[in-house]
């Protein structure tokens, strides 16, 4: 018995700080989120009231539907530009490798809120994306782009795809090195052309990379917040709300701390839902 | 057998110890629930004694506006009263805001702290002082504008019973209307208008001259003060008072409101605001206006400094005028101004301090700063678009004018004040709807 538990030891510190940071207020969370509690003024226990406004509220649901428009540009469009750009650079090895994926590379080293910052300016009135249309005689269709109903959400998408695909293709880049290259040479001596090699042997290899990366991403969209909060609060409407802005805003400005708490829950296990089945997907049916 | 039998049992461990720790989470469930931990005292007020005792003392001011202000009142003080040592104490305002309920209800709470959206709420409790005494003693009525006063005696209840004050302002803000006299020349105007027609058919000669006319930042709180404009010049002040306060039966959907929000959509309509109002911030679109890129511009005296600087005598300041050339003189604005905690252990010293706020040489520092004095006689007026503004704020002051923002009406109105115009701009609510919206959040804090 006493050998058996030895090795709990050694999780020991790693397993104390997890509870105390990461499980305890998370449980707290949850817990919370069975009052109607102000911040300040001692709470009243409500049940699940708090969850049906969550399901009820159409803000609140509109919220989370934004927050899976969002999945499509946090996460299918930079894995096909990372699987797009691997197909590019990793047939071939040539100078200057270092250099294009240092530069693909830097928008994850921006901290969001600058890229947020950087970006309301591209998007601006008299910002670069509406001089470029206009020097190419779209002047039409120029517009404020985070001020439109219609294009906002779509124009707060296109900074995540910008932000993420440097870190798809990373991961994919990575993972191309790990195939053996003898499955290259033999695919070219059965004469397969770039595609078929990229389709045949590179594509299947990167099933795992491909798995994290739907994954980070997918978190990364619907548990988004900096760059939402920087570049249009919310708006115009409520048409780039997304969950996270709304517990934020919820717990410190309204003063529903439970509401916000069933919210933070119920996106939570929406995460974790989605989470297992992309895993439950990519496993290797053996 | 024993196989199983021994899994079985391994694993009835840990439930044996989740059912422990559910049962004593329910048992420890009144002592959980959350803020139980600080109990309010109902409210509190301050000692009728205002003489400070004649000893070293120190206080802690948390604050979140105009940091070099603060700094040069402070100092100014201790000109006054070398042994009261003030400690200021820097927040960025959403920060502020956002924290200020949790720290004037800890242990530790700054004895004096900068009045924001909710201190209602803790007066209530009893976490703030009610300075009514110091009021009567000190006579502040006579120092200090009655309607900022007012928009400092609390809400609800708090303002039906008695006149409470739980802050005392030191600066004062207010919003209008800016415009470039050059351009609005052009325009064939000529001058501020006198009335809202007439100021509807100088908006319509800008946009006949090719030019835009109103420059709105609607991104964030621009498009709030243009409707507030509107409404303020179009419903009855005591109406849209009791609205803010909470009062019984108070309601924001009425004839006047209805076509002052009705007013804004036929302006957005007609292609009155800058094409992209919805995506550009109150800063940007005062640096729009710098640039002539509009003749008109909805902001604040906030924004005077800056445009003076920038324009000189170009810029011009009014009031969004009343349906009559006769009608009174009313804006929006607030004022930085200051609360006491209930947990000070010197109410004289901070009331001294307080004092002081009303007092000429407080006045010049305010002004210095770009915000308007609570005792507007007690400064000369400046030259240029800072001077069109203390005039314009002087015939507010003596009308009786100024009103509340709409978001002090309850701490989560702001957002949908600020969707509910984008909306309104883009054709996307009708104005009944947007009203309907903003009663909803009312009643929800106001139940009733």
């Amino acid at each position: 018995m006493g050998n058996k538990w030895r090795g709990y030891l050694f999780v020991l510190p790693a397993l104390a700080v997890y509870l105390a940071f990461a499980v305890l207020p998370a449980l707290h969370t949850a817990y919370l989120s069975f009052f109607d509690w102000d911040g300040v003024t001692l709470g009243s226990w409500t049940g699940l009231d708090n969850y049906a406004e969550v399901f009820q509220d159409p803000g609140l649901r509109g919220s989370v539907l934004n927050a899976l428009v969002l999945v499509v540009f946090f996460a299918f469009l930079p894995i096909l530009m990372g699987l797009a750009m691997t197909g590019l650079l990793a047939r071939h090895r040539r100078p200057g490798m270092a250099a294009f994926r240092l530069l693909f590379m830097l928008p994850q080293v921006v901290p969001l809120v600058a890229v947020g910052v950087t970006w309301r300016w591209l998007y601006g009135d008299d910002g670069v994306l509406n001089e470029t249309l206009s020097g190419i005689g779209l002047g039409g269709v120029t517009r404020a782009w985070l001020g439109d109903f219609d294009w906002a959400l779509v124009a707060v998408g296109v900074v995540g795809t910008w932000v993420l695909s440097g870190l798809c293709m990373m991961l994919f880049l990575s993972g191309v090195q790990k195939i053996d290259t003898h499955l290259y040479e033999a695919a070219r001596l059965d004469g397969a052309g770039a595609v078929r090699e990229f389709v045949s042997v590179t594509l299947p290899h990167l099933r795992g990379e491909i798995a994290v990366a739907l994954t980070v991403t997918t978190v990364a969209a619907l548990a988004s917040f900096d760059i939402v909060y920087v570049t249009t609060g919310g708006g115009p409407g409520e048409e780039t709300t997304v969950p996270g802005l709304l517990v934020y805003r919820l717990a410190f400005s309204d003063g529903k701390v439970g509401l916000a708490s069933a919210l933070g829950v119920v996106l939570s296990l929406l995460i974790l839902v989605l989470v297992y089945v992309i895993n439950r997907l990519s496993r290797d049916e053996r | 057998m024993t196989d199983t039998r021994f899994q079985r049992r391994r694993r009835r461990v840990p439930t044996a110890v989740c059912t422990l720790a559910l049962a004593l989470l329910l048992t420890a469930c009144t002592a959980l629930t959350p803020g139980s931990d600080t109990g309010g005292n109902g409210p509190r007020t301050v000692p009728r004694s205002t003489a400070v005792p004649d000893e070293d003392i120190t206080l802690r001011l948390t604050f979140a506006d105009a940091p070099v202000m603060v700094d040069a009142l402070i100092a100014a003080f201790r000109k006054k009263h070398p042994r009261i040592t003030i400690e200021p104490s820097y927040t960025q305002f959403a920060d502020y805001v956002k924290n200020i309920k949790l720290s004037m209800a800890s242990e530790t709470a700054p004895d004096i702290a900068q009045f924001a959206v909710g201190m209602d709420d803790i007066a209530a409790r009893g976490d703030i002082l009610d300075l009514a005494p110091y009021r009567d003693t000190y006579g502040w009525d006579r120092d200090f504008p009655a309607a900022n006063l007012e928009q400092l005696s609390g809400s609800g209840e708090q303002a039906t019973t008695g006149r409470h004050l739980y802050g005392v302002p030191a600066g004062l803000s207010m919003t209008g209307i800016y415009y470039n006299k050059e351009l609005a020349a052009k325009a064939g105007i000529t001058g501020p208008p006198k009335t809202l027609a007439e100021f509807e058919r100088q908006l319509a000669a800008v946009k006949e001259a090719g030019m835009t006319p109103l420059g709105v930042g609607a991104l964030d709180s621009g498009g709030l003060h243009l409707w507030a404009a509107l409404v303020n010049n179009m419903m009855p002040p005591r109406d849209y008072r009791d609205w803010v306060k909470g009062a019984d039966g108070a309601t924001i959907k009425t004839k006047e409101t209805l076509a002052a929000t009705d007013k804004l959509t036929e302006w957005s309509r007609k292609g009155y605001f800058n094409e992209s109002a919805n995506g550009t911030g109150q800063v940007d679109s005062t640096g729009q206006f710098t640039r002539g890129d509009s003749v008109f511009l909805i902001n604040g005296n906030w924004a005077a400094g800056q445009l003076a600087q920038a324009m000189g005598d170009k810029a011009g300041f009014f009031l969004m005028p009343g349906e009559k050339p006769s009608a009174r003189a009313v804006s929006s604005g607030f004022s930085v101004s200051y609360a006491i905690s209930s947990r000070t252990e010197h109410p004289e010293a901070a009331g001294a301090f307080l004092d002081f706020l009303g007092s000429p040489e407080a006045a010049k520092i305010v002004v210095a700063n770009g915000f308007l004095p609570p005792d507007a006689g007690a400064v000369p007026t400046p030259k240029g678009v800072l001077g069109e503004v203390a005039r314009e704020h002087k015939r507010v002051t003596a009308d009786e004018g100024m009103n509340h923002f709409p978001d002090f009406t309850a701490p989560n109105m702001l957002d949908p004040l600020r969707a509910g115009v984008q909306k309104l701009i883009a054709g996307r609510v009708s104005p009944g709807g947007y009203l309907d919206s903003l009663q909803a959040v009312w009643k929800e804090r106001n139940g009733k």
